[in-house]
Order: C-alpha cells, then sequence, then structure tokens
C-alpha cells in the first residue's frame, strides 16, 4: 500500500517538475515568475506568445503522447501476453505513418484528414500482422506475431520510400521530419485532438482491463471463465492500435516508449492492468515531456527528432528485456 | 503562379539553396545541411575551389575541345551557359532547369541529383556538367568510367557564382563573355551597395524557406549578401551555414521586423500557428519577393539585388531604376 503511493507521488512530482521546466526551457530561459506571469497574458508580448502559443501545447501534447504510446504499448503486451510488444515494432506506427503520408504526398495538409488517414493505415497493418502471422503459423504464437509486425514495419517503410520519391521536394523534408518524430509543430488545435481521441481511446481500454487479466491467465482458462478469447482480443488489439495512430498523426514515429513504460510500470508494482495502464500514462507523460526536452536542449538552436532518441533509449532496453525473456 | 511551375520553382531553390531532398530521400538529407560541406554546405568563409579545377578538385578541361555535345544537370550552370552564349553546344538538361527562356528547348534528361547515367548517355554529351555535391559523386565516377569529360560545380555565395561563370566560360571556350557576365552583375551590386550603404535605417529580417521544421537563410548564402547589399540585416547573418534549421523560439528571441517570403507562402505562414507567435507574422509585416529573380545564384543576381532594394528602401525606387541604365 505504501509503495503504492510512493510511486504515484513520484510520479505525479515528477510530472509536475518536467511540466514546468519543459516551458521554462528554450532559446530564451524563464523564471517560473515569468512563466506564471505570461500565463496570466503579463509581461513582454512575446515571452506570453512564446509561453501560451508554443511551449504549453508542446509540453501537453509531448505528455499525451507519452499517455497514448504506453497505454497501447501496455495494452498490445496484455493482449498478445508478451512483455516485448509495442506499436513501433509491431508494424502499427508504420502503418499509421504510411497512411499520414501517402495524404501528405497527395497534397492533403487538413490535419483531421491526415488524422483519419492515419488511423486506416494503423488498421490495415493491425489486419496484416494478424494475417501474416495466422497464415504462417496461428496468430495465438505471440512471436510469429512479432516477426510479422518488424516485416508489416519495413513493408512500410518502403512503401512511405516510394511514395516520397514522387512527392515534390518541398513534402519531402516535412514528411521526413514527421518520419522522424518531433512535438515542434504542437498547436493548441492539435492538443485538443489528440486530447480527444487519446483520452476516449485510452477510456476504452481502462474499462475493457479486466478482459486483459483474464487473457493474461492463457487462452484456455480465459475461455473456461467465460471470455470470448478471440473476440476480446481482436478488440483490444485494434483500440490500442488506433490509440498508437492517434500519437502518429499527432507528432510521428516515436517508438519504444510504448515498450519501455508499461514494463518500468509492472517493475513498480502494477500487477493488474488497470492500474498499469494508468501508472503507464503517468509515467509515458513524464518520460516524453522529458525527452522532449532534451530535444530541445541536447543541440541547442538545433532541435534532435524525438523518435530519434527515445529509440536510443529504447533499443540498449528491448536487447536487455529480451535476454530475460529467453533465459 | 501555377502549382506545376510551383513546384518547379521550389525544386531550383532547393537545388540551389538546400544541397539534396531533390532527389531519393536518404538519412542524410535530414540534417545534411548543417552537416559537413560534403553533404552541401559550404561555410561563409569556406575557400572556393581555385580557377583551374571544378568542385570536386579535378582539372578543368583547358581547351573547348570536350564541349562538342554537353549535358548540363546544374541549373544554374545552364542557365549562365545561355548568358555566355554556349547554349548551342547544350544536348541535355535536368527536367528542374526552367531559365532563361527558351531552356524548353533542350532535351530534359532527369534528375540534376543522383541523375539516371543511363538517360544521361542516351544523349551521347561528351561533357557533363553537374552540381557538385556529394550525392552526385557516384554519378560522377560512372560518368567519367564511361568516357565522358566532368564538370562538377556549385555557387551557394555571389564569389562562387563568379567563378563558376569563369570557369564554365574556360571549359566551353567562352572566356570572353563570361568575363562580361562577371562584371555586368558585379556593377549592377556594386551600384545597389553605394545607394543602400549610406542609409541610417536597415530593417531586420528573417528569410524562411521551410516552414516545419523552420528552416531559413544563413550567412552562408548569397541571399544573405543580397539582403546585406541592399540594405537589410538578416538576423541570422551570424550563422555560417547556408539554410540552418531553427526553433521559431529563437525567431522570436532576435525579433526581425519583416519576414522576407514569396507571395504564395504568405498564407501558409499566417496559418501556421507556431509561425503566428511571431508579430511580424501577425501583423503582415511580409516582404513579398519574386523567386525568379532570387531563387538561385545565377545571372539573375544583379537583377535580385535591385528588387531587394525597392522592397527594403521604397524610397529609393527612383534612383534605382537609374542605376540599371
Amino acid at each position: 500500500m505504501t509503495r503504492r503511493v510512493w510511486v504515484w507521488s513520484a510520479g505525479i512530482a515528477a510530472l509536475v517538475v518536467v511540466m514546468v521546466l519543459g516551458v521554462m526551457v528554450g532559446a530564451i530561459p524563464l523564471s517560473v515568475h515569468d512563466v506564471v506571469a505570461a500565463i496570466q497574458g503579463q509581461g513582454h508580448p512575446s515571452t506570453v506568445a512564446i509561453v501560451r502559443d508554443l511551449r504549453l501545447p508542446r509540453v501537453l501534447l509531448a505528455g499525451l503522447v507519452g499517455v497514448g504510446l504506453s497505454m497501447s504499448g501496455g495494452a498490445l503486451q496484455g493482449t498478445l501476453r508478451n512483455p516485448l510488444a509495442e506499436p513501433y515494432l509491431l508494424g502499427v506506427s508504420g502503418g499509421a505513418a504510411v497512411g499520414a503520408v501517402l495524404a501528405m504526398a497527395m497534397g492533403i495538409s487538413a490535419p483531421l484528414l491526415v488524422t483519419a488517414s492515419a488511423f486506416a493505415g494503423a488498421a490495415l497493418a493491425t489486419v496484416l500482422v494478424a494475417a501474416l502471422a495466422r497464415i504462417v503459423g496461428g496468430s495465438g504464437d505471440t512471436r510469429l506475431l512479432l516477426m510479422s509486425g518488424v516485416v508489416v514495419g519495413a513493408f512500410a517503410n518502403a512503401a512511405i520510400l516510394v511514395a516520397l520519391a514522387g512527392a515534390p521536394p518541398e513534402r519531402l523534408r516535412g514528411a521526413l521530419w514527421w518520419m522522424m518524430g518531433s512535438a515542434a509543430d504542437a498547436s493548441w488545435g492539435a492538443v485538443g485532438r489528440s486530447a480527444v481521441a487519446i483520452g476516449a481511446l485510452g477510456a476504452v481500454l481502462l474499462w475493457r482491463a479486466r478482459e486483459l487479466d483474464v487473457l493474461a491467465l492463457g487462452t484456455e482458462p480465459a475461455a473456461a471463465l467465460g471470455v470470448d478469447v478471440d473476440r476480446a482480443a481482436r478488440r483490444t488489439f485494434l483500440v490500442a492500435s488506433w490509440l498508437a495512430a492517434a500519437t502518429v498523426a499527432a507528432a510521428g514515429l516515436i517508438g519504444f516508449i510504448g515498450l519501455v513504460v508499461p514494463n518500468l510500470a509492472r517493475a513498480l508494482g502494477a500487477r493488474q492492468h488497470r492500474p498499469m495502464l494508468l501508472l503507464s500514462a503517468l509515467y509515458g507523460a513524464v518520460l516524453l515531456i522529458g525527452a522532449d526536452i532534451a530535444a530541445r536542449t541536447l543541440r541547442a538552436p538545433v532541435e534532435l527528432p524525438l523518435g530519434a532518441l527515445t529509440a536510443l533509449i529504447g533499443v540498449p532496453f528491448f536487447l536487455l528485456r529480451l535476454r530475460k525473456v529467453v533465459t | 503562379m501555377p502549382a506545376r511551375r510551383q513546384v518547379v520553382l521550389t525544386a531550383a531553390l532547393c537545388l540551389s539553396v538546400v544541397a539534396g531532398a531533390c532527389g531519393a530521400p536518404s538519412a542524410d538529407r535530414a540534417d545534411g545541411d548543417r552537416a559537413g560541406s560534403d553533404s552541401g554546405q559550404v561555410s561563409a568563409n569556406a575557400p572556393i575551389a581555385p580557377a583551374d579545377t571544378d568542385d570536386f578538385g579535378v582539372p578543368l578541361p583547358i581547351d573547348a575541345r570536350h564541349a562538342q555535345r554537353v549535358v548540363s544537370l546544374n541549373p544554374a550552370a545552364t542557365e549562365i551557359i545561355f548568358a555566355i552564349g554556349a547554349d548551342s553546344l547544350l544536348v541535355g538538361r535536368s527536367r528542374w532547369d526552367e531559365f532563361p527562356k527558351g531552356v524548353e528547348r533542350i532535351m530534359p534528361v532527369g534528375d540534376g541529383i543522383r541523375p539516371s547515367i543511363e538517360t544521361v548517355l542516351s544523349v551521347r554529351p561528351t561533357l557533363v556538367i553537374l552540381y557538385a555535391t556529394g550525392d552526385n559523386r557516384s554519378a560522377a565516377e560512372a560518368l567519367t568510367r564511361a568516357g565522358v569529360r566532368v564538370v562538377a560545380l556549385r555557387a551557394d555565395r555571389i564569389a562562387g557564382f563568379y567563378a563558376l561563370t569563369r570557369r564554365l566560360g574556360t571549359a566551353l571556350g567562352a572566356e570572353a563573355r563570361a568575363r562580361v557576365v562577371v562584371d555586368s552583375v558585379r556593377g549592377t551590386l556594386e551600384r545597389v551597395r553605394a545607394l543602400t550603404a549610406p542609409l541610417t535605417t536597415h530593417p531586420t529580417v528573417v528569410w524562411p524557406v521551410w516552414e516545419s521544421p523552420p528552416m531559413v537563410i544563413g550567412g552562408g548564402s548569397y541571399m544573405d549578401e543580397l539582403l546585406t547589399i541592399a540594405g537589410a540585416r538578416n538576423v541570422f547573418h551570424d550563422d555560417s551555414t547556408s539554410s540552418p534549421s531553427v526553433s521559431i523560439e529563437e525567431i522570436v528571441r532576435r525579433a526581425p521586423e519583416f519576414i522576407v517570403t514569396s507571395a504564395d507562402r504568405v498564407s501558409v505562414l499566417q496559418q501556421a500557428p507556431t509561425w503566428r507567435v511571431l508579430p511580424a507574422v501577425r501583423d503582415g509585416h511580409f516582404l513579398r519577393i519574386d523567386n525568379v529573380l532570387t531563387g538561385r545564384p545565377s545571372v539573375m543576381l544583379g537583377m535580385a539585388a535591385v528588387h531587394l532594394a525597392r522592397l527594403m528602401h521604397p524610397s529609393l525606387a527612383d534612383s534605382l531604376t537609374d542605376s540599371l541604365r
């Protein structure tokens, strides 16, 4: 009990710290006092604009994307009963990226249409991955599912490059930047859209978390307890994929957050899926806001791609975790 | 401006300003503009290759024997070839070449970066002029192996344009005409500079070349030199690269009074929530430039400086017109 209180308090404290830091740090360093004044609309107009229109939406968007990726990863790990599952490795994020880049290559720039296209791509990738795994040897084997995911992800990458090869250069640069993941384009509109999508889909996962607990027992015990295993797994898989698509539409491709955070939440003692997903949401927001601060400051004034930074953290973690799974 | 033309213009701009990004996508495109000279950056104080070699360090052909059938895959070079009266030698150009008028009668043979060697060879060139970027080294080797003389050239700054023109003159047997072109452009630039230098107010400007990620003209570009000659101060003049990626916050911090951009990008900037943070964008302080004049470091440099000076200092309009006579 006390441990849980500790874990939650530490997470909330860390979230407050990174959010405040995220608004203070940048080309123009601001004090806490400046930030509070700017939020109230006082101080130099350009400072007010930087705080209100650039940094606040950016911090919130990074936080929301962290929430979405972590919950998506946690749900996928539960559905597949595999601690190495995550939307990026399963090809889901890649599918969403294909959808979004195709929309951009066709000259569509309306955010809602790009998002819808990303959702369609993610859903298609999900179906493809599952179908591939089934053809090869039954979708029950999660290793096959992960392998299929990697293959579909590679295919998605190739499809993006083909789509971009014919696109005019001015779209190319934007799309490439977007494929590396970044919260730099954050606006209040994007924050609003992401909050609705990620909030709604995350709520569905929390509502269905009991099913994940039952699925975790294994296929036969779950069936014996009266759960329609296939349907439950399919539903969670689709919702988790859409959640990943919502993050891709908001900030591009950001890998490995969905892998690291749920494992961290479980290591911190969250055993059942509902508390694990909630804790993942909290720590995911902290981690991604922190990574975004690093992206802005490590090589300032140049910005680093956020997705590249998370991969630098995530790949060694994946290898360590893989060793543990194998042994 | 029709969409197609806009695309080609942008392509020409990116060929001349942003190294890479026109060919197949590759990892170094994303940040190549800040990397070393091989991926496309020549810093402001980088030495220009001596006049007897091209920008890959290969000795230039000193007589025009090789210049019977010339393919130019470098838009700036193509324009100069026309200006020095050597266009009758051209048998091929890149599909992005748009200038000058009359270039459309030359056969397009594909991209200027990572070109299709087979397509280029199909017009049986004896000399190919490439845009000198790391992405074109393999093409230079392949063409050389096929027995074609290759000259790789690039100009990022005004001095580079002079050197490029002189070297093209040497390679194509048109030295005298090349000298005339250089002197004429230099004369116009000097006259514009003389008019703007005594002025007391020099507007501060930022010249974006990309909205997302934000990229602006830095001190390593001929466009920065044009701004200075036209009597403006580029707020990113201290950056030695030609098109640095910067954050919107950094632009806000440097507080430019005006945004220099082509008319068709104004609405894009005004609709981007991040760019709207800039007071100059919100208040509509745009200086609308003509990309046809400013888009490449070529024979239009003099006209481009006049055009920019008119925008920066409307009071000079009459004396600028006189300076062209």
